[in-house]
């Protein structure tokens, strides 16, 4: 089976060559750098999907480069093309973009789009709205969304009916939250058996939800338009701050100090925890692991249902050959199709970035099996941009340093939210004396 | 029989116990949690007490998930090489700070300790740029490069080599023995414990070693254990699989553990003699 379809290839690779008397077809070869979210068996599977595009032509060769965390790989592929080595193309951190085009690493697709003859319009419309902010910068095209993810409210079905609480209708505000994370908490005199309510605190995740909170909160959390300003000292933020430090010190209900992403998980799982908040991207491996019922629900409002988005989105490094940057955005076309990223989704749990991929019998079937990933879908409409500065990565720690503070009790929140936005304007400084204090 | 002894030995013993249980406890979790079924996460997950089902199936995942063979094989590859480099570079540069004299010696000698002040991630930028400019990017050779000399290892043969009395190396001068052959036949035998301790730390240095090869390594027939083990310790979003995590530890610190427990003796009295002590 297999040999013959190397002869039939071998066929037309002569017949075509043939056809261009006899000129060699020039094989262009790329390295493809990708950190893998989650766990091992995405890498896996990366790794497949490139081989099959490899098998599937002939003019361009993919090797696919596991680079580490989100953070690693933007390291590597820095320090790649300072030494004069890009990468044709990364899967990068979605709102690592902003920070990348001001330090001059990575280029507009633009000129991509109208050689194919496409406008920035119509090639991002099939792409959710709340993505387009994180795959442009300055009004281009510098990203092409590939994996995408919310914050999403899981919760123990069990524990919902023991304490009396409708699993069918989980908490839709902080009231509701607080009042139900007080039902569900359990105490043995002072020892606390089992938390009502529980979020990673740990760097990244916790800027994420912060943002998701002080988002519900009615805030904007930065200046989507502009990479120099954050805002931390806002009643948004304050009371989203204030919110955190209650379900730990006032109510108890969510247990104090940082934990990360990976023990909240693991609570849940072990019946430590009746809510937490986590990751769409988590999906899978919630579904595959929890013992028990679990239903999941969107993240709870204050003042309006609003949470950012997350996940990852394919860019080209600056600095190579015309050959390779064309093989670069033929590989991007096909890795990032309605059909690929559809089986990615389904794969993984991120959500699909493209609207198309909805649409398509495979997914419809997926989405009637697994209600959870509906709800996920649902709350889209609701998407924020993502977070994203000059100094991305120091900005958001400027902030999640403080709340550790507050999580840990060390610091009250008001005196928090001042010292996260003193430090944070000290870091977007230079940024700012470039641009918006430049005066004439 | 223990009135005769007094309380104050056993005291002592329950403390040490006490103490390399608690030294003991990250090893001994790693060992039970590979092994335990539900490797996303149960309620006895913290728990010490190993499960009653052992599984492998944590072993399967881990192996699965990567060529470990082949990771196995670079990263010996990769630290024997840096190792016998090593060897040459440090002896010959530790004799030279030891016994030679020359103009500038100490500043020179002080300089180069400073070294060991400056953070790693600080020289992966300029690093990296030398070895794309010797055309070893994306190479073991390039993994191991920037090792090839090390000052904690020329001081440690400084050392060695000035605790050993001169008259060995007189008496082999005046039977004609040039500078070489008191290196080689006289010097370094006595200095082998001195080599031996600066192995281990060299071996568990670069065996751990994660972010260098990450930033010099591209092909994936090149990597080495520690970017395998990052391909499960390194989810950003969503849970761990504890099971798995522990078992890809156990596979990659396996090879060190057993030499440590075969050579143990060796090894604990090269760092007696060193003077490097724990």
């Amino acid at each position: 089976m297999k040999s013959t379809r190397r002869w039939t290839m071998a066929a037309i690779a002569l017949a075509t060559g043939a056809g261009f008397a006899g000129e060699p077809l020039a094989q262009t070869k790329i390295d493809f750098f990708f950190p893998v979210p989650v766990e091992g068996k995405l890498a896996r599977e990366m790794t497949r999907l490139v081989r099959v595009y490899n098998d599937s032509q002939k003019e361009v060769e993919v090797t696919a480069v596991y680079t580490g965390g989100y953070d690693d790989t933007k390291l590597k592929a820095q320090a790649a093309a300072k030494a004069g080595k890009p990468p044709a193309v990364v899967l990068m951190s979605a709102n690592f973009n902003v920070d990348l085009k001001l330090s001059g690493d990575i280029m507009s697709l633009e000129p991509f789009l109208k050689a194919g003859g496409a406008t920035r319009e119509k090639f991002l419309g099939d792409f959710w709205p709340a993505l387009h902010a994180n795959a442009t910068v300055d009004g281009e095209l510098y990203g092409v969304p590939f994996h995408n993810s919310t914050p999403l409210l899981y919760y123990n079905v069990d524990h919902f009916k023991q304490a009396g609480l409708d699993p069918a209708r989980p908490p839709q505000t902080w009231a509701e939250l607080a009042d139900a994370a007080k039902k569900l908490t359990k105490r043995d005199g002072d020892k606390i058996e089992r938390y009502g309510f529980q979020m990673p605190g740990g760097y990244d995740y916790l800027g994420w939800l912060m943002s998701a909170l002080s988002m519900s909160n009615g805030g904007r959390y930065f200046n989507q338009d502009f990479g120099g300003e954050v805002y931390y000292d806002s009643p948004s933020m304050l009371g989203a701050v204030r919110f955190v430090d209650d379900l730990i010190h006032k109510h108890k209900v969510m247990p104090p100090g940082v934990v990360e992403a990976g023990g909240v998980s693991t609570a849940f799982f072990a019946g430590n925890a009746s809510m937490v908040l986590l990751s769409t991207g988590s999906l899978s491996f919630i579904r595959e692991n929890m013992k028990a019922p679990y239903n999941v629900g969107f993240v709870p409002r204050n003042v309006r249902n609003a949470v950012p988005i997350g996940g990852a989105s394919l860019v080209m490094f600056k600095g190579q050959s015309e050959a390779s940057q064309q093989a670069g955005w033929k590989f991007i076309t096909w890795l990032s199709s309605t059909e690929t990223l559809g089986g990615w989704s389904r794969f993984t749990g991120y959500f699909a970035p493209r609207r198309s991929s909805y649409d398509t019998a495979e997914m419809k079937e997926f989405i009637a099996r697994n209600p959870d990933a509906k709800v996920a879908l649902d709350q889209l409409p609701f998407a924020q941009p993502w977070f994203s500065t000059y100094q991305t990565v120091a900005v958001r720690k400027a902030l999640e340093d403080e709340v550790q503070a507050v999580m840990n009790g060390k610091k009250k929140p008001d005196a928090a939210v001042k010292d996260a936005q003193k430090k944070a304007d000290e870091l977007l400084r230079p940024f700012n004396d470039q641009t918006s204090l430049k005066l004439p | 029989m223990w009135r005769d002894r007094g309380l104050a030995p056993m005291l002592l013993a329950t403390l040490v116990a006490a103490v390399a249980f608690v030294w003991a406890a990250p090893f001994v979790w790693t060992v039970v949690a590979a092994f335990r079924p539900d490797g996303a996460g149960s309620v006895g997950m913290a728990s010490l007490v190993p499960d009653l089902n052992p599984t492998l199936s944590n072993f399967r995942n881990a192996l699965d998930s990567g060529s470990f063979g082949l990771y196995y094989f670079n990263t010996a590859l990769v630290v024997s090489g840096v190792l016998a480099v090593q060897c040459v570079t440090i002896s010959l540069a530790g004799y030279a700070f030891a016994r030679l004299t020359f103009p500038g010696r100490d500043v020179l000698f002080y300089a180069f300790l400073l070294q060991l002040m400056l953070v790693p991630p600080a020289l992966i930028v300029p690093n990296l740029r030398t070895i794309v400019d010797l055309g070893l990017y994306d190479s073991l050779a390039g993994a191991m490069a920037p090792y090839f000399a090390s000052a904690f290892g020329t001081f440690l043969m400084r050392q060695t080599f000035l605790a050993i009395p001169r008259d060995f190396e007189e008496a082999a001068s005046m039977d004609g023995a040039p500078w070489w052959a008191i290196v080689w036949y006289v010097l370094l035998p006595m200095a082998r414990p001195g080599l031996v301790a600066f192995a281990i730390v060299s071996v568990t240095a670069h065996w751990n070693e994660f972010l260098w090869p990450l930033m010099v390594i591209n092909d994936p027939s090149n990597h080495t254990l520690t970017i395998g083990l990052a391909a499960f310790t390194r989810g950003a979003e969503g849970g761990k699989e504890w099971g798995v995590l522990a078992a890809g530890t156990l596979l990659v610190v396996a090879p060190l553990a057993l030499a440590f427990v075969a050579f143990q003796r060796r090894f604990v009295d090269s760092f007696v003699f060193s003077g490097i002590k724990g």
